[in-house]
């Protein structure tokens, strides 16, 4: 544990450190650029950029009760993300969701310790808001005015909110079968909103095209470096919801990958902050549906990268993403933290979606559910066991997914 | 053993990027900046691995594959084709592996992975 107080009641505070972060590097060949100037990935190896923070200072001025006592939300972590100015600090209220028990869903599979943290509290209705508002916020830091995103639903919801709450122009593609909640929240928000017909992938490209022609600032996950940043803000609060001793597994559906990633991010982060109570380690589960699951296939075959899914289709339109720009990054996490990979049916998801509802009151989103249905695959696998304290994450409401229920 | 990759993109940046990346792993890197050159260069030359940029200036992509796997030179059915699109258009992965192509990559291309996946085919010379 830090030993100091908290840097914004400390002494010696300035301006420069309302952040700790030092540079971005490549997560390919290490290479380092400046978070004072706009980028987006490596030119050279064209792999994610990670902010990197100068933690031997941060746990020298840094306390982790003394960060617990600040008002509640993502930016009670502002050492911890690359915003320097607080001005920046963009916040429709994201972060600090519920953790909460499962006490009967846990008692119907024989586990004394399962948790869902709850992430359809963000703005928007997604874990979404948090990545989007960092992302904006370093995009209002740095001068950029027009944003541009490909998204499978969510991530544009959140975009076009955060751009209005920082008068940035939004602009969305999205394919044109996503559910009608994020079609319709991110016009309300003011965004123009291009309907593809395609999945995320071809959004993407087009996204990227529209992008270099236009001059626009490409906010697709991974291809900035912030996003990340805000997702890894899950990582710090679970830890601080367990008491600063990490739950033996996390169970994550896995899109894009941003918040597997940033929790993983985040646990190393912690450790480095020595405010971790032990050296063990949760190991992460990346959950896909069986329509789309370059993630399965790949950790199946020990591969470092995914392979295009072909054909992908799945109603949990956030898992839709035939592959990942940070496939690797994604895979290594499962990798060195010795968890697995596991693909769900859609049937699977929406039984496991009703459960959650029946037996816990919460009416998490498909991908949410994808959680409950991968444990239970892994129950009957025997890769937890009864006693292990076991975090499912549901990234938003199911409210958003109206026009795809029965 | 030939190690001669022919690159098929009309980018001059993306040429660049491969060609640094290839020629670092000892690759010879043959260049053609449209489809029609890219078949001819296929059919003349001694190419080991082809990556075929689907979105060309004269023919497209798909067109070069379906021209290379029905050449009278034998051995063009069965040399390995990347092809590499920036997927703005439904199915473009789906389509490339109709024509004939071997593997599906979408840009941008992350170098280590470029590697891979040419190493999969011709080992590298270094």
């Amino acid at each position: 544990m830090g030993t100091g107080g908290s840097l914004r009641t400390g002494p010696a505070m300035t301006s420069y450190q309302s952040t700790f972060v030092l540079y971005l590097e490549c997560s390919d060949c290490g290479k380092h650029f400046s978070t004072r100037e706009i980028h987006t990935f490596c030119p050279d190896c064209q792999a994610a950029l990670l902010a990197r923070y100068d933690l031997v200072a941060a746990r020298e001025h840094l306390d982790r009760e003394a960060i617990s006592t600040r008002p509640r939300g993502m930016w009670r972590w502002s050492e911890l993300l690359p915003v320097q100015d607080p001005a920046n600090q963009i916040s429709l209220g994201e972060g600090d969701t519920p953790l909460l028990r499962l006490p009967s869903l846990g008692a119907d599979l024989g586990l004394s310790q399962l948790f869902l943290k709850d992430e359809s509290s963000n703005p928007t209705g997604s874990f979404k808001a948090r990545g989007l508002a960092s992302a904006i916020a370093m995009a209002k830091e740095l001068g950029i005015k027009k944003v541009i995103i490909p998204t499978a639903g969510n991530a544009g919801g959140a975009m076009a909110a955060y751009a209005a709450r920082a008068g940035l122009q939004a602009h969305i593609f999205m394919p044109k079968d996503t559910p009608r909640a994020n079609i319709t929240e991110s016009r309300m928000a003011g965004a123009e909103v291009v309907l593809v017909d395609g999945l995320i992938s071809e959004a993407a490209g087009m996204a990227g095209i529209k992008a270099r022609a236009e001059g626009w600032f490409d906010l697709s996950t991974f291809k900035e470096p912030y996003r990340l940043e805000g997702k890894k803000i899950m990582g710090y609060e679970i830890a601080q919801g367990f008491n600063w001793e990490l739950p033996d597994v996390i169970i994550y559906p896995t899109g894009g990958g941003t918040g597997l990633v940033g929790i993983w991010k985040a646990i190393a982060e912690l450790a480095e902050l020595g405010w971790l109570e032990t050296d063990k380690r949760p190991r992460m589960v990346a959950v896909q549906a069986e329509g789309c699951a370059p993630v399965i296939k790949a950790f199946q075959q020990k591969a470092s990268f995914c392979d295009f899914w072909m054909h992908a289709h799945t109603q949990a339109s956030g898992l839709r993403v035939p592959k990942s720009f940070a496939d690797r990054i994604i895979l290594s996490t499962i990798y060195e933290s010795s968890g697995t990979a596991v693909a769900v049916s859609d049937e699977a998801i929406f039984k496991s979606q009703h459960e959650i509802a029946c037996r816990e009151g919460l009416f998490v989103a498909p991908e949410g559910a994808a959680t409950l249905a991968a444990l239970k695959e892994l129950i009957q696998q025997k890769w937890v066991v009864p006693d292990e304290r076991i975090l499912l994450l549901n990234t938003g409401s199911g409210l958003k997914y109206l026009d795809h229920m029965g | 053993m030939g190690k001669n990759i022919l690159c098929i993109e009309d980018n001059p940046d993306n040429m660049l990027l491969v060609q640094r990346a290839l020629e670092s792993r000892g690759y010879r890197l043959l260049k053609a900046r449209n489809g029609l050159e890219g078949v001819t260069m296929a059919e003349s030359e001694d190419v080991d691995l082809i990556l075929l940029d689907i979105n060309l200036p004269d023919i497209d992509g798909y067109e070069v594959a379906r021209r290379i796997r029905n050449s009278a030179r034998n051995k063009l059915a069965y040399t390995p084709i990347i092809a590499i699109t920036a997927n703005a258009l439904k199915g473009d992965a789906e389509k490339s592996l109709a024509v004939g192509c071997d593997v599906y990559m979408s840009k941008p291309i992350n170098i280590r992975e470029l590697w891979a996946r040419v190493e999969a085919f011709v080992p590298a010379p270094r």
